[in-house]
This record gives structure tokens, C-alpha cells and sequence, in this order.
């Protein structure tokens, strides 16, 4: 452990991603006050982000639970709502390969929509799988512990926040910063426009199935569009 | 039911759904040589997503009024332009926020 504390990557792994943590601030406080309105006790708010640790799944889980809606229901939406994990999972699995089997269930715990964005970067960009395993590590550690504090700010304070802030607009905000730069390719802008018109599209899906379906929608146009240019630039 | 009992197993069963979720593919591709195929599939993994994600945050459900979504389209393409620029989340957070205060504080005074 405190070799782990020491280790420079994942002390830059913590900082880097102190910025988005803040970030996502507002949704944590969301989460809190939604808890709270549901009724729920401390324990249940923090078994909820200690746990789930998803405020998409969180916020579905306790506007559900204040609906009275049956067990059945909220566990299908919630995991319908996180199947976008399972395509962080697959597009996360090639770099970790080389770690041990700990350190991937590590990450993979961790794994969120910032995680994932910020670390996805470092490992097309890093020599060592290891190094940037260390830092997604120290982000995803970084977020954790944010989400849990900011999570129990909203249950016990989050009602003193007026509305008018649009604080939970830093949400969409934390989002753009981490995306932008990837829109540098034909295929890349591609990937976006069909998935942005899909899910707009689809918003009338149940279950927020229009989120996944959009993506993998966006995600095979990119790749269509990267054989096109292949085939273009290969003549 | 209870409602704390129903919260906890809400808790325990989306956390070890979600958990699996997270695991899955980390897992399956541990042991095996990923496709050459998915390799190049993920490389638009973040673009799409991320895209299908944040676009809602931004215009709203389905019907939103268009006051409510102008100032906030406005304020995500100029963060846009500074995320692409700077790399920087902290001036992207900045620039956005600012962006909507204004927009919104100037669509308060003109009535």
C-alpha cells in the first residue's frame, strides 16, 4: 500500500483526474438529494455509491424506489442503464491484458464513464501497460473517494444549493473536455454524429436503452468509415 | 417490503450486476487474443459513447423548451472549442459555466 502511495504515475493518476472530480461534484450532490428524497438512511445513500458507484444507476434507482416500483423493475433498468460498462470492458480489455488478475478486477471496479474516458487516452498513449494501469488506478481511486464525499454532501446539505446554478450542467461539461480532443479523425467524427442522431432519436426506448443502442449504432459506423478510408487511401 | 430491506438488496444485486458489467469483457480477454476486428472497433468506443451520453445532458428529454436548451447548446459548443484547443478540463468547466451564466443571466434581463 505504500509502495502504491509513493509510485509516481499513480500520484499523477489522483491529481490528473482531480479536475473532473470536481466536476462531477454537482451529480454526486443530485445522487445525495435523491437518496434523501427517497427516504433512504446514510447507510442506504453510501451502500448506493460506495457500491453501485454509478450516478446514472443511482438517481434511476432512488426515483424508482420513491415510485414504490417492485424490486424487479429497478434491478433490470439499473442494469440496462449500466450496460454501457460491458462496452468500457471490452474497449479497456486489450490494454490490460498484461496486468495481474487483481489489478484488473481493481480496475475493473473502478471503471466509470470519466475513468474510462481519462484512461482510455493514457493507454493508447503510454510504453507500459503498467504505468498507465498505476494511473488509471490513482484516477479511479481519485473519483471514488470524491463521489463518496460528494454523495453525503448532497443527503445532508444538497437541499441549500439553488437551482439556478445549473451546477449539474459541469456534468455534460466534465464529459465534452474528455471527448473533444479525440475528434481528430473522419472516422472518429463519424462514430459521433451517428451515435449524437441515434440517441436523440431513440429517446422514447424504455430503460435508457436509447444510451447503448446509440453506441454500439456509433461505434460500428466509426468502424465502417475506418475500412472506407483504408480502402480509399490504399488506391 | 421494508424500504431500508428493499434498498439493501437493491444495493447488493445493481452493485454485483454492475460489478459484472465492469468485469466482463476485462475477464473474457484476459486469457485470449482480442479480434482484430474489435481492436479497431474500440478505437470509437469513446467518441460514440460519450457522444450518446452527454448529448441528452445537454438538449434536454425529448421536449424540453427551447429557452431551457439554447443557452446550454451554446454554452457545450463553446466548451467544446476550448476542450479541443486547451485539453484542459479545468478551462473547459470554466469557460462552459461562464457561458451559461451569462447566456442565462442576459436571457433574465431581456425578459
Amino acid at each position: 500500500m505504500r509502495r502504491l502511495v509513493t509510485d509516481a504515475d499513480f500520484r499523477a493518476g489522483f491529481a490528473d483526474m482531480l479536475p473532473a472530480s470536481l466536476a462531477i461534484a454537482p451529480f454526486g450532490i443530485v445522487c445525495g438529494v435523491g437518496a434523501a428524497a427517497a427516504g433512504s438512511g446514510v447507510l442506504g445513500a453510501l451502500g448506493l455509491s460506495a457500491i453501485v458507484f454509478s450516478g446514472a444507476a443511482q438517481i434511476l434507482a432512488v426515483q424508482l424506489l420513491a415510485a414504490g416500483a417492485p424490486l424487479a423493475v429497478i434491478v433490470l433498468t439499473c442494469f440496462v442503464a449500466g450496460l454501457r460498462f460491458v462496452i468500457y470492458s471490452a474497449a479497456m480489455a486489450p490494454h490490460l491484458r498484461p496486468l495481474s488478475a487483481r489489478f484488473q478486477r481493481a480496475l475493473a471496479f473502478l471503471l466509470t464513464d470519466q475513468a474510462f474516458a481519462a484512461s482510455i487516452r493514457r493507454f493508447d498513449a503510454a510504453a507500459h501497460p503498467r504505468a498507465a494501469g498505476l494511473h488509471s488506478l490513482g484516477g479511479g481511486i481519485a473519483l471514488w473517494t470524491f463521489w463518496q464525499a460528494t454523495n453525503l454532501a448532497g443527503f445532508f446539505m444538497g437541499h441549500l444549493i439553488p437551482a439556478s446554478w445549473s451546477l449539474e450542467f459541469a456534468v455534460p461539461l466534465c464529459f465534452i473536455a474528455l471527448m473533444a480532443p479525440h475528434f481528430r479523425t473522419m472516422p472518429t467524427i463519424a462514430a459521433a454524429l451517428v451515435a449524437g442522431v441515434a440517441v436523440l432519436a431513440l429517446a422514447g426506448l424504455p430503460m435508457r436503452l436509447n444510451l447503448v443502442v446509440a453506441g454500439v449504432l456509433g461505434i460500428v459506423a466509426g468502424t465502417l468509415a475506418d475500412f472506407a478510408r483504408e480502402r480509399w487511401t490504399a488506391r | 417490503m421494508d424500504g431500508a430491506l428493499k434498498l439493501g438488496l437493491v444495493v447488493a444485486i445493481v452493485g454485483a450486476l454492475n460489478c459484472l458489467s465492469r468485469l466482463s469483457f476485462i475477464a473474457i480477454f484476459a486469457r485470449r487474443r482480442v479480434p482484430s476486428l474489435l481492436v479497431r472497433a474500440f478505437r470509437y468506443v469513446p467518441a460514440a459513447m460519450l457522444t450518446a451520453l452527454v448529448l441528452p445532458m445537454v438538449v434536454g428529454a425529448p421536449v424540453a423548451p427551447m429557452a431551457a436548451t439554447w443557452p446550454k447548446a451554446c454554452a457545450a459548443i463553446l466548451a467544446g472549442v476550448v476542450a479541443f484547443r486547451t485539453h484542459s478540463t479545468l478551462k473547459t468547466l470554466a469557460a462552459g459555466m461562464v457561458a451559461l451564466w451569462l447566456l442565462q443571466a442576459g436571457l433574465r434581463a431581456i425578459g
